[in-house]
């Protein structure tokens, strides 16, 4: 990028501005109507959270193992239940379900003295931050049905997701980058559509940044700058030609506007994912390396880079729709998919925190389901999928510090006090952000949608 | 929203304030007849606190537990727990007894909507029940979300208008009495090129060549454009321009969508034979039943007519699958089809009223379930899901009598070898019973026990009688017989067994000896051993295997799947759906029977057996049984001998036939609906297919009459085509989708939705007067291409006036044409043109991996990206991944109707002309063949023509090369970043 200083996106802009004073004069007044999907707007009301940092799990965290201690569990293992349960209904081998215990141990953290497992010790220490919903619950038992739900607030059919009604509803505040950012390895369980923009206007759907050398496609200029430049002026020059016998479109304009902003963001968008500038402590603190591109650590320092960079709504998932946290074989495999996740959340936390930035920016930490507390025998080494209960946590802008919300019943099958289903979560998430989840709609098909369908209920108690 | 209800607001606030202090102080106090009292106390105590305190939960907007208090009838009906009140009945009624709290379970109002009603307000209640609870609202009568009387006269459910006399000749005095109206100029005609470019763009979706401009320009005949009109419709590229827009309203993709997004084998043609269809103008009513009964309606023909009835159905059997197990959530998938049927052909969201009747349309949940039973009496090709691995219910393109036909040679074979092979199976008959019989009389249990989950029993561990000197004689028989009955399943199953002769020879017998020679035959010439399915048996394991699971080393005798012998001939374990231990040899029971080992002594002798079984695949909770059986009758062994000579002879004869005959020959299918056994549906409640309502008799839409579909007909899919093509909507539907192709937008702006919340035509006589003459040229959609095409309104320039863009900002009087840009089909398609490189050649099946090695789940989906130069059109296009190149350019929505393409313009897709390999390939290919010409002028020309279809100008020219000399690098490099200039310019991008 060093041989870029002659050309910078401002002398772009500059260039192409200088023209035709006219010209200019309709861009300008082009690019302030609504012709602008990404033009900032206002929330309902004020609020606290100006972006959101979305850390999504693949395949289903047990609560039961990780954040939600059930003592009677250890005490009535083995014990045999009776339960009309979706992932046991008609499935030969379990006519017969035993409790099963726990595999870690939990431990009482920070001044709040919320009990956290030994799954997550980095984790472990920032309880006092964090909000934590103890009584989840999804409407599905499928990976793909929840982890569509978990994203868009439907189970079934394609619906806009959490981040593009996020960039919808403020527009960006940084045009040189996506509202809507998604690091992700691998595509999760639903495929795009956990990002898609669906009836949305296309500009909010998320932007995918994979892990490694090039994390967005067709970022890397692939001709030298000085010529490239040379190639936009010159189109600069063809459109301009050409919009004067079209003075009114201002399509045309917004498209000549869009190669500004492209031309920024081969600049910008590695900027964010260039980590030289980081100190070794902070690299140490994400568990990364120098020059490491991989890795959860490497998304959550990109996180609080884009985070600083004004984008809206920054999605991490974890893993794939294979090798992820669905611990049907061995509860141990949760192990080494919680080791890379920890310390770099932990750190995300921490740096945040230290920047002021967890004032503005809300943190949200969630799975699709949770695992059940039982198996077919009481000494299976996995766990099945469970839409019952699950645990989730909010950090940072809005959020009440170092509290427990709701609970499960003795063994953490059911979220028993204040259960908190998706589309409450969702509604609590836009409430942050200065949305009125039953206000922030869209008319597609004749219908206003929203993200909470007919449902959603703000979560009072965890804000502050 | 009914009108007398939503009125009560208003009602109530000038009866409280103006009526109510006159009711009190007059009428109240008054003794005037009791029926006054009442009405005066319904107005005063019951219906302000109905309003303020109930009906936002329990009005038109919401039915909580589906109650409405909004009028008499609703709280007669009552809500989910019954009759909400008993009119005199105080105890009786629901009502009270929530409005009192005494219930823990039924409170109302609900605390966090205010909680209790006051005392006062209670007794009110109480009062007005006892005295009969009269409400004097009722409601009008609806259908679905509209008053009926509404709905009868609705502008877009009328028949279409007899055209005016006398008949105006063309569309042009319709646009023109609305512009004249409104005082706007129309923009004068496009020039040539432009024009010439809007129409193919328009009729082909790919940019008109050069040498076509030149020949358009240079045709002063005055019927020039009628003649380029005419070559664009008999161009193969029409139909898959147009046919593209069709499939962009039916949700057209090659993947499933469910939680695999499995490959929908074969409906590639289905995408095919629309493009056909367009190009062969097939009438529109025959397009629409086609589609919908192609099937039944030509169910009668042959040959190609025949398959073409199969193959249009592929428009409902491409419908959105959902869920693991797709057959689980097919109310799903009907949605999806309903959803689609109604927005495509009447412009109506009928699925709305899946769970509840429309809200805002005439149309009832009954209306959906009568057209849900019509699904549910038809058979959907079945793509698989992860529950349900592969592909099923695809139909056959061909008659009965053709399939007959098409199998003959082979069934011919078949047929030869038929005779012997009965009269084996007869011979064999009386030896098999008289065999069951001495296993039964004669049989002496050895040794017999289960094996548990992932267990190994031996032989001793199980002995019945002495096993180390049991005496046989020749003939007799021993069999190890393993049953799956016994315990909970099949499995595989390791098995030792070793006989030694006591004195004699001392001869010895092992299994294990059969690990090299398991193939030579079953039974193998001078061999004791042989192998039985005891199922129905005994009968030999008459199939050879000589590779399972494609590993050599795997050699096994089968019959079907199961059950099974095979054995493990490597010296290494085999890593399968377990690991099988090395040299050892297994049986595999079948689901609902047993398989067996047999020996047959070959003399008398006296011998000791020893052996184990084993469960050799742990897992599951599954286990068998076996048992060591000595019968003991001579005839026993002869008998098996006899049977197995039979059974040599009858697997020689399959092995030969087959050989000879061929594996069955497949005859081709298509991703299809056809007719399966008619029923009616039930109702779901809420939309929920767990709580069954009503069973809905099969029938049309009650707005539409309601017409059932007549005993016998079938699934009344047929019936539903021809009320579909009768209804105006589908007429007028389809005329606006074929001027939105024109123009860019309807005249009724809201395609799909023709509704109470769609928007009105803008030129309502004109879409009248299109209707009628699309009816009366029957329905050839062509015509109507040459009809919209011939008209001034078609053919002006976008040169928008100044009072147009003040007062019409939308151009909805179309005093000028509409630039669009290009869509991302027609993108893509004019970057291969530019390039030379675009492949013509109609595209057919996507190289999806064989159907019977799908495996794809939830976990590891289909996941793929099909590139080459074919049009755009033919690309495969899955629901779940979305398509880099056709997202990224706002292509149709795979998984719903789309009506219009919402553009977006955002920096990726200027990443895209910045960056992207494929783009910076197309300019090169156009660059490399600009540097074959002799100089700089004709290489300008050449590629201005190639990708603007026109000449530069004078100071384009200056341009041009004011860009070459500064540009630094070879010729070819300056004319690459010409070439990219050039095909990254607005005017290449859109359509002027």
């Amino acid at each position: 990028m060093n041989d870029c200083t002659t050309c910078s996106r401002r002398h772009f802009l500059r260039s192409a501005v200088a023209g035709s004073a006219l010209f200019s004069g309709i861009l300008q007044q082009l690019m302030a109507d609504d012709g602008d999907p990404l033009a900032a707007h206002a929330p309902h009301f004020p609020a606290k959270a100006k972006r959101v940092i979305f850390l999504f799990m693949t395949g289903g965290v047990s609560h039961i193992d990780s954040f939600d201690p059930k003592p009677a569990l250890i005490r009535d293992h083995g014990k045999e239940l009776k339960l009309d349960h979706p992932e046991i209904k008609d499935r030969p081998g379990f006519e017969h379900i035993y409790l099963k215990r726990p595999q870690w141990e939990f431990a009482a953290h920070g001044q709040s003295g919320t009990e956290v497992s030994t799954l997550f010790p980095h984790m472990a220490k920032c309880v006092d931050d964090l909000a934590l919903i103890r009584s989840m619950h999804t409407s599905h038992s499928n990976h793909y049905n929840a982890t569509l739900g978990m994203h868009t607030g439907s189970f079934t059919q394609s619906r806009p997701s959490i981040g593009a009604w996020t960039s919808y509803g403020l527009g960006s505040s940084n045009r040189n980058l996506p509202s809507f950012v998604v690091l992700a390895p691998a595509q999760t369980y639903a495929g795009t559509q956990v990002y898609a923009s669906d009836f949305l206007p296309g500009a909010h759907q998320g932007t995918l940044v994979v892990p490694g050398a090039t994390p967005v496609a067709n970022v890397a200029p692939c001709i030298p700058a000085d010529r490239q430049a040379l190639e936009l002026a010159a189109l600069r020059s063809l459109d301009e030609r050409h919009l004067a016998a079209h003075q009114r479109d201002g399509l045309l304009a917004a498209r000549l506007h869009s190669f500004e902003t492209a031309f920024g963001m081969q600049m910008a968008v590695p900027e964010v994912f260039d980590f030289s500038r980081e100190n070794d402590a902070t690299l140490a603190d994400y568990r990364l390396q120098r020059g490491q591109t991989t890795g959860f650590g490497w998304q959550c320092l990109a996180a609080r880079r884009l985070a600083e960079r004004g984008v809206r709504f920054i999605e991490l998932i974890d893993t794939g729709s294979s090798g992820n946290w669905d611990a049907h074989g061995d509860m141990l495999t949760h192990e080494p998919l919680a080791k890379n996740v920890d310390q770099p959340i932990a750190a995300l936390l921490r740096d945040l925190k230290q920047r002021g930035m967890l004032e503005d920016t809300l943190v949200v930490w969630t799975t699709e389901f949770g695992r059940t507390p039982f198996n077919n025998t009481a000494d299976a080494k996995g766990r099945e999928h469970h839409p019952w209960a699950f645990s989730s946590w909010f950090a940072g802008a809005g959020v009440k510090p170092g509290i427990v919300h709701g609970a499960t019943d003795e063994h953490g099958l059911r979220a028993v006090e204040n259960p908190v289903h998706v589309h409450d979560f969702h509604a609590t998430i836009l409430h942050l952000l200065g949305f009125d989840h039953e206000r922030l709609t869209y008319r597609h098909a004749g219908r206003d949608y929203r993200l909470t369908d007919v449902e959603g209920r703000v979560i009072r108690e965890v804000l502050s | 929203m009914d009108e007398k209800t939503s009125n009560h607001g208003a009602e109530w606030a000038w009866l409280r304030f103006i009526l109510l202090p006159i009711l009190l102080s007059s009428i109240f106090q008054s003794s005037s007849a009791a029926a006054e009292d009442a009405v005066a106390h319904f107005e005063a105590k019951i219906r302000p606190v109905l309003i303020e305190r109930c009906i936002e939960c329990h009005g038109a907007e919401k039915q909580k537990g589906g109650l409405r208090l909004d009028s008499r009838e609703g709280w007669m009906k009552g809500g989910d727990s019954g009759a909400t009140i008993v009119p005199g009945e105080v105890e009786k009624s629901v009502l009270i007894k929530a409005l009192r709290y005494t219930d823990v379970d039924l409170k109302m109002p609900p605390e966090k909507k205010g909680g209790k009603l006051s005392a006062r307000e209670v007794a009110d209640f109480e009062a007005w029940v006892k005295a009969g609870a009269h409400d004097p609202r009722v409601v009008a009568a609806k259908i679905g979300g509209m008053n009926a009387a509404d709905a009868k006269t609705w502008w877009a459910f009328q028949p279409i208008a007899e055209p005016p006399v006398p008949m105006p000749k063309d569309i042009d005095r319709f646009i023109s009495a609305r512009l004249e109206g409104a005082g706007l100029e129309t923009a004068p005609l496009a020039e040539r090129r432009t024009l010439i470019r809007r129409a193919t763009y328009d009729l082909t979706g790919l940019p008109p060549t050069p040498e076509e401009v030149e020949a358009f320009v240079g045709d002063a005949a005055p019927d020039a454009f009628a003649k380029v009109v005419e070559r664009l419709l008999a161009s193969p590229r029409y139909g898959e321009k147009w046919g593209r827009h069709w499939l962009d309203v039916a949700r057209y993709a090659d993947t499933a969508g469910e939680n695999t997004d499995r490959p929908l084998p074969h409906i590639w043609r289905y995408r095919n034979w629309v493009f056909e269809a367009f190009n062969r103008d097939l009438p529109f009513d025959e397009f629409v039943r086609l589609q919908l009964a192609g099937d039944v309606l030509r169910a009668g023909e042959s040959g190609a007519a025949h398959a073409e009835g199969i193959v249009a159905t592929g428009y409902l059997a491409v419908a959105r699958r959902f869920g693991h197990d797709s057959d689980k959530d097919v109310h799903l998938m009907h949605e999806d089809v309903i959803d689609n049927v109604g927005k495509a052909f009447l412009g109506l969201s009928i699925a709305c009223a899946r769970c509840h009747d429309h809200k805002f349309d005439p149309v009832t949940a009954q209306d959906y379930y009568a057209l849900y039973g019509m699904f549910a009496s038809s058979r959907f090709s079945f793509p698989g899901c992860e529950a349900k691995g592969q592909p099923r219910d695809l139909a056959t393109m061909l008659t009965p009598a053709e399939v007959v036909t098409f199998k003959k040679t082979w069934s011919d074979r078949l047929a030869q070898s038929e005779p012997r092979l009965k009269e084996i199976t007869a011979q064999a008959q009386p030896v098999r019973t008289q065999l069951k019989q001495d296993m039964t009389a004669a049989k002496r249990v050895l040794a017999a026990a289960k094996v548990g989950e992932g267990g190994s029993v031996t032989f001793g561990e199980g002995e019945k009688l002495a096993l180390d000197r049991i005496a046989v004689r020749q003939g007799e028989i021993l069999q190890l017989v393993v049953d799956p009955r016994a315990s909970h399943g099949e499995d595989s199953t390791l098995v030792e067994w070793e006989i030694t002769e006591l004195g004699g020879a001392a001869r010895r017998w092992s299994l294990r000896d059969l690990l090299p020679t398991l193939l030579a035959g079953n039974p193998a010439a001078d061999s004791p051993w042989c192998f039985l399915d005891m199922k129905d048996g005994p009968a030999f394991l008459g199939e050879k295997v000589e590779a399972m699971e494609g590993r050599a080393e795997l050699q096994s005798w089968r019959s079907g799947a199961a059950p099974l012998v095979f054995v493990n001939t490597s010296d290494q374990p085999v890593a399968v759906w377990t690991s099988l231990p090395p040299r050892s040899f297994f049986v595999h029971p079948g689901p609902q029977g047993a398989v067996a080992v047999a020996w047959v002594s070959p003399g008398d002798c006296e011998i000791a057996v020893a052996g184990c079984v084993a469960d050799a695949h742990p897992g599951g909770g599954d286990g068998v049984a076996f048992s060591l059986e000595h019968i003991a009758a001579a005839g026993g062994g002869p008998a098996l001998a006899g049977l197995g000579a039979l059974a040599r002879e009858e697997s020689e004869i399959i092995r030969v036939r087959d050989a000879e005959a061929g594996p069955e020959p497949v005859a081709p299918v298509a991703f299809a609906v056809v007719e399966a056994v008619p029923v009616n549906v039930r109702l779901h409640l809420r939309g929920d297919p767990e709580k069954p309502g009503e069973e809905v008799p099969r029938r049309w839409l009650s707005i539409f009459g309601g017409e059932a579909v007549p005993p016998g007909a079938g699934s009344g899919r047929r019936e539903l085509a021809d009320w579909i093509v009768r209804s105006p909507l589908s007429t007028r539907v389809m005329v606006n989708r074929i001027w939105q192709g024109h123009f860019g937008h309807g005249l009724v702006r809201t395609p799909n939705d023709f509704g109470s919340r769609g928007e009105r035509p803008t030129h309502p006589e004109l879409l009248e007067w299109l209707c009628a003459r699309f009816e009366k040229d029957g329905r050839s959609i062509k015509a109507l291409h040459r009809l919209i095409m011939a008209s001034a309104a078609y053919q002006r320039a976008n040169t928008v006036s100044e009072m147009a863009a003040t007062r019409d900002v939308d151009n909805r009087l179309l005093s000028h044409f509409t630039r669009r840009r290009l869509t991302a089909e027609e993108l893509r398609d004019s970057l291969l043109a530019a390039g030379g490189n675009l492949d013509l050649t109609p595209g057919e099946a996507h190289p999806f991996p064989p159907e019977k090695t799908w495996s794809f789940t939830q976990h590891t989906p289909f996941n793929a990206l099909y590139d080459d130069t074919k049009r755009t059109a033919y690309q495969m296009v899955q629901r779940q991944r979305s398509h880099p190149f056709l997202t990224l350019f706002d292509g149709a929505d795979p998984n719903t109707s789309t009506a219009e393409r919402h553009l977006t313009t955002v920096p990726t897709q200027a990443l895209y002309f910045l960056n992207d390999p494929f783009f910076h390939a197309q300019a090169a290919r156009l660059a490399a063949s600009l540097t074959a010409l002799p100089d700089d002028a004709a290489r300008l020309r050449r590629a201005f023509r190639t990708a603007l279809q026109r000449e530069p100008a004078d100071d384009e020219q200056t341009w041009a090369a004011d860009f070459l000399k500064s540009y630094p690098g070879t010729p070819e490099e300056k004319w690459a970043a010409c070439s990219r200039v050039l095909l990254t310019g607005n005017e290449f991008i859109h359509v002027e």
